[in-house]
């Protein structure tokens, strides 16, 4: 007898390595499709709450880069708005029709400024995590975007942090166009480097050049239309020979973010109604 | 031996904090980031029984995880360099060696030392990054981000080594 148990006492190991190899396979398989389980993530409390120390500290930091760029964003923006002033008052002047479309888009969205506390980029599924949660209005399913473009979508949120789903993400997959075309296709990352993303199926006759802008299509409810991804870098041939696949240069650095928006469309869930009608 | 279990947690957790905290941020070239957390799993001292070399690799694995995102992925990678650490150390460690030999650079030679943090640190890597691509079709990114990472790591640990063990 005693024989027998010091013969199993010997073997107890292997059954422990089997025991926590197939725990750690089943975590695996349960846990990386994140929306399954909040807790299990990097939104879980506790390692939010270590990851928003550290973004605190780091974005002291990285304050100039970040002023750096906002105040050249400024500039645009103003520079834009100069623009725009003048061609609202030359439509005004000849025209007693002030309808602007792009104001009704945007009057329906509210922007929910956050920060990222926690971020990857060298993954297959690359995640966020941001500190604004259900607290700040934020729920499952909304865009979310930075001033130089589209981040990802949220897709998981508790109290006070959400999970997003960043479009450097094997399973993201972003409704664009073609800037003043009506050529459409999906945003897709297929790994490897961060700044590089694939839009397939766009036709063979589609005039398309270098440097040509995307932006998204606004045919899905989480993102109007009109936000910028990034431009063509190459044209290359898709698999079957039949469209092009255009290799797109994200205008997003999703490495060295650190303020984002997200976008609360009051009106999607009147879309998405309609669209499972 | 509890205070020995002790300084080791302690330890642990300090690496784990310099992982999670400042190497998985950190992306030479844009390609893999360096994990040292192996070096909890290497530096496991003679004599620890089997079952709780694969409780600390298991552990270990499951904080870095949760961390990272990664669920899974270090835990399997880190229980299995666990379960190899024992008897390698048995086969690499110095004939004459003291019973609870901690292994580090001046108890078993730098050589032999190198070899065996390398060699870990090896294994470490091609499960972790093999199974983190799983269905990634770019398997020379894999191996790109594979090497990198790996080459960062070992000389952070090889770095790591000094620093806790400088030269008397």
């Amino acid at each position: 007898m005693h024989d027998f148990i010091e013969r199993i006492t010997a073997y107890v190991h292997w059954a422990l390595f089997l025991l926590l190899e197939v725990l750690s396979g089943f975590l695996l398989f349960q846990y990386n499709h994140y929306q399954g389980s909040v807790w299990f993530t990097q939104a879980n409390t506790a390692a939010a709450m270590v990851h928003e120390w550290e973004a605190k500290a780091l974005s002291y930091l990285r304050m100039p880069a970040e002023n750096a760029a906002l105040v050249r964003r400024n500039i645009i923006l103003q520079n834009k708005l100069d623009i725009l002033r003048h061609e609202l008052a030359l439509t005004r002047a000849d025209s007693s029709s002030t309808h602007n479309p792009q104001e009704e888009v945007l009057r329906n969205m509210t922007l929910i400024p956050a920060q990222i506390v926690d971020n990857s980029v060298r993954k297959r599924d690359n995640m966020l995590v941001i500190n604004a949660g259900s607290n700040d209005g934020v729920a499952p399913e909304m865009g979310v975007v930075s001033g130089t473009g589209v981040v990802g979508i949220v897709s998981a949120v508790t109290q006070h942090h959400s999970l997003v789903m960043s479009i450097l993400n094997s399973h993201s997959s972003i409704s664009c166009r073609l800037r003043g075309t009506e050529y459409f296709g999906y945003l897709k990352w297929k790994g490897g480097k961060p700044l590089r993303a694939y839009m397939d199926d766009v036709p063979r006759h589609a005039h398309i050049q270098k440097g040509d802008v995307i932006e998204t299509s606004g045919f899905s409810s989480v993102f109007p239309a009109g936000i910028f991804l990034g431009k063509v870098a190459e044209i290359k041939n898709s698999s079957d020979g039949l469209a092009y696949e255009l290799e797109i240069l994200l205008s997003t650095d999703i490495a060295n973010l650190r303020h984002v928006n997200v976008i609360s469309n009051q009106n999607k869930a009147e879309i998405d109604s309609l669209l499972t009608q | 031996m509890i205070i020995s279990t002790l300084k080791r947690l302690v330890w642990a957790l300090l690496l784990l904090l310099i992982q999670v905290l400042i190497l998985d941020q950190v992306h030479p070239w844009g390609y893999g980031a360096p994990l040292i957390c192996s070096l909890i799993v290497i530096t496991l001292p003679m004599g620890t029984s089997r079952s709780a070399a694969l409780l600390w690799g298991f552990g270990t694995g499951l904080i870095a995880d949760i961390f990272a995102g990664t669920a899974g992925i270090s835990s399997a990678a880190l229980t299995f360099i666990a379960f190899i650490q024992p008897p390698l150390l048995e086969v690499m460690a110095p004939r004459d060696s003291e019973e609870e030999l901690r292994p580090s650079f001046s108890t078993m030679g730098r050589w032999n030392y190198l070899q065996f943090i390398a060699l870990l640190l090896l294994l470490h890597h091609i499960i972790y990054f093999a199974l983190e691509g799983f269905s990634y079709f770019f398997i020379e990114d894999i191996a790109i981000s594979m090497g990198v990472s790996y080459a960062a790591s070992l000389l952070l640990i090889i770095l790591a080594e000094h620093v806790r063990n400088p030269k008397k």
